[in-house]
């Protein structure tokens, strides 16, 4: 006669068995992806990496002046323009929401620097 | 089981009486079951910890493949703010198999459709060679290998390289140097620290900012152009560290094309090239003299007559003939009172105090190219005269520089360094004048943009001080008339120091605007007045009210005219 224990524990060791099988393959299977994720993850790396040479390339300071000179009417900072942060005044009830300076709006950037990649071309 | 108490006293009736082998039989299951469970009870201890704690010597899958990351055969440089100043990016160079390839003729005319440049004949010499490799262009764009690919000819293929990318392109080719084509340092700091690129992938961290980097270069290249100058050297140096904040030489290259650069582009003005300094040594014969208390700031010197001496004759430029104090010799930047100031000194001293502020040998920076300074073999009685008010001794602008830092600073000599230091670092400075000398040097420095030959150097707020220095070049053994090196080295702001910044033009003509001037105080004041009023705010140096009491008093100086005559207090 079989105890009612002894099917729990032949029900269990089943479990356990399926488990385990199961659990197995799940692992395989991801083994089987990681490299893929790796290779994807150092293609988004090398992308990252020419996208900061791309970013250093177009943040050079001459270009950000012509830029700032001809489309945002920037000039560099004077020492005129500075002040020390305790003799800022406080400003006044109902300041700058009349200020009509800060809701003009400037028309979009065009921007003729030609990318990275072509530039170098351009100069062989 | 014998003497065991029942547990259940109903059913002991029921029970038979117990045979004694059965007995035997029972304890021998017992042991057996006993040793059983013990083995059991190791096996499922040994998998809860195989199962739930993580071993050492377990191999793991995800860490034995370790996790991604980008590599590269070179390190990157970037600026003191990390903005990458030199980077390796992979490109493919297209080579050939000869042996295995069909027909060169066509192969060369479908790759001139894609690639032009390529010379047709040479290409086609190539192509024809017994061997089974040859490269024919190296470091193609993306879009140029896709191309190259489409024609899909048999024996050609890619192999990838890395390119060296500076994405600044000419702002600080000196400093940075180049690579050839298979990725060696050559000059700058990529040659330098060849070694230590290749080995360690962390990037390099220069103290040189590209923001006061550009400044210096637009205004240097602005003032070659006004003055029609041959070329030009800036630089910004932090006095309290030493950091190199800027250096710039012109003309200068563009190091993403290496075979491009011409030899005299190449030159660095600002740590390769030596030259007589002129009138801006007079500020190491002042301090001197002041700290060696040979001379107080009352004190002076006849400058009536020109001084003779051998073939010689030593004349003032902006000439007083006068008794002129201390103050008034570095205003007027009297060549005669300086002379008499070092003679008063002593030669044996005068060289030693050079030595000291490292006027005597090549700056210890992290480039190669490097100037040697041009020493006199026996340093005499002239020799002293002449160094006194910078001739006959010639150093790079690098060296003036760090000296200057010194003099202005405290009276600390700081090294320059092209490397960012880490903050809070303990100064490796060394004291070589005392901070009251320092401070007398500020006020002087102060007085000659104020009142003197400097004034074109003023950036309102920035509380400028500085030296003009004109001296005529040296070309083979003789002094070329007409031919000037113009500079003019500044500090900023002068009641506490942060930085000093040097211009010199080569070979300037004067303007209509400069009267016809090529001077230091016509030509490279205003470009150094210029930069510091753009770097200024960059640096986040405190602007001042320069009419402030308290300014004009720390800058004040007692300027005695006659030699025994009444004082005047001059405020400025």
């Amino acid at each position: 006669m079989i105890k009612r224990a002894t099917l729990i524990w032949m029900f269990l060791a089943t479990a356990a068995g399926i488990g385990l099988f199961v659990l197995k393959y799940e692992v395989k299977s991801m083994e089987g992806q990681l490299p893929t994720i790796h290779s994807k993850t150092l293609e988004n790396l090398e992308a990252v990496h020419v996208l900061k040479a791309e970013w250093s390339y177009l943040n050079q300071p001459e270009r950000l002046e012509d830029l700032g000179r001809r489309l945002l009417n920037l000039e560099p900072v004077k020492a005129t323009q500075t002040i020390d942060i305790e003799n800022i005044p406080f400003r006044p009830v109902g300041g700058s929401e009349n200020n009509p300076n800060l809701t003009k709006v400037h028309p979009p950037a065009v921007d003729q620097t030609p990318p990275l990649f072509a530039y170098i071309r351009r100069k062989q | 089981m014998i003497g065991r108490q029942p547990l259940f006293p109903k059913k002991r009736r029921r029970e038979p009486p117990v045979p004694p082998r059965v007995e035997t039989g029972r304890s021998r299951l017992l042991i057996t079951g006993a040793l059983f469970s013990v083995a059991f009870l190791v096996v499922t201890g040994r998998l809860i910890g195989v199962t739930m704690f993580v071993e050492k010597s377990q191999p793991q899958y995800s860490r034995t493949v370790g996790k991604p990351a980008l590599t590269t055969g070179r390190a990157d440089i970037v600026d003191r703010n990390g903005n990458l100043l030199a980077t390796s990016l992979k490109t493919a160079s297209l080579f050939a198999n000869p042996r295995i390839m069909l027909n060169a003729r066509e192969a060369v005319n479908k790759l001139a459709t894609v690639l032009p440049e390529l010379n047709r004949r040479q290409t086609y010499e190539k192509l024809t060679q017994d061997r089974s490799f040859i490269w024919l262009k190296r470091h193609l764009t993306p879009r140029q290998k896709y191309e190259v690919n489409k024609l899909g000819i048999p024996g050609l293929d890619f192999r990838d390289e890395e390119r060296r990318v500076y994405p600044s392109a000419a702002l600080a080719s000196h400093i940075l140097g180049h690579t050839d084509i298979d990725n060696r340092g050559l000059a700058g700091v990529e040659r330098h620290f060849d070694q230590q690129l290749r080995k360690n992938p962390t990037p390099l961290k220069l103290s040189i900012d590209v923001r006061v980097q550009h400044a210096m270069r637009k205004e240097l290249a602005a003032a070659v152009r006004e003055f029609r100058g041959v070329g030009a050297a800036g630089i910004v140096m932090d006095v309290r560290n030493g950091e190199v904040v800027s250096i710039v030489s012109l003309p200068d290259f563009d190091p993403n094309l290496p075979s491009d650069i011409e030899s005299d582009t190449r030159f660095n003005r600002a740590t390769l090239g030596v030259y007589e300094m002129g009138s801006t040594f007079k500020i190491f014969t002042t301090a001197m003299a002041l700290d060696a208390g040979r001379v107080s700031m009352r004190d002076g010197y006849d400058a009536t007559h020109p001084i003779r001496i051998s073939r010689f004759v030593i004349r003032d430029y902006h000439a007083k003939r006068r008794w002129l104090s201390i103050p008034e010799i570095f205003m007027y930047s009297s060549n005669i009172g300086t002379v008499k100031m070092a003679l008063d000194v002593g030669v044996a001293e005068q060289r030693a105090f050079l030595q000291k502020v490292g006027i005597l040998h090549p700056p210890p920076v992290e480039i190669s190219e490097i100037g040697a300074p041009l020493i006199p073999g026996r340093w005499r009685e002239i020799n002293a005269m002449t160094i006194s008010f910078g001739h006959g001794l010639s150093v790079s602008p690098m060296q003036l520089v760090a000296g200057v830092g010194a003099m202005v600073n405290g009276g600390i000599y700081h090294a320059p360094t092209f490397l960012k230091k880490p903050p809070h670092s303990r100064s490796t400075g060394h004291r070589v004048i005392s901070a009251k000398t320092s401070e007398r040097i500020r006020r002087l420095l102060r007085l000659v943009v104020a009142k003197g030959t400097g004034r074109k150097a003023a950036a309102e707020g920035y509380l400028v001080g500085g030296k003009t220095g004109t001296a005529e070049k040296v070309v083979g053994r003789r002094y070329k008339k007409k031919a000037l090196m113009s500079s003019f080295i500044g500090a900023f702001p002068m009641n506490a120091p942060r930085y000093v910044v040097f211009a010199m033009i080569d070979e300037p003509s004067g303007t209509k605007k400069t009267f016809g001037y090529a001077t230091g105080g016509w030509v490279a004041a205003p470009v150094v007045g210029k930069v510091i009023a753009r770097i200024g705010p960059i640096l986040g140096v405190r602007a001042v009210d320069e009419k402030a009491p308290e300014i004009e008093r720390e800058m004040a100086i007692d300027i005695v005219t006659q030699k025994e005559g009444k004082r005047r207090l001059a405020s400025f």
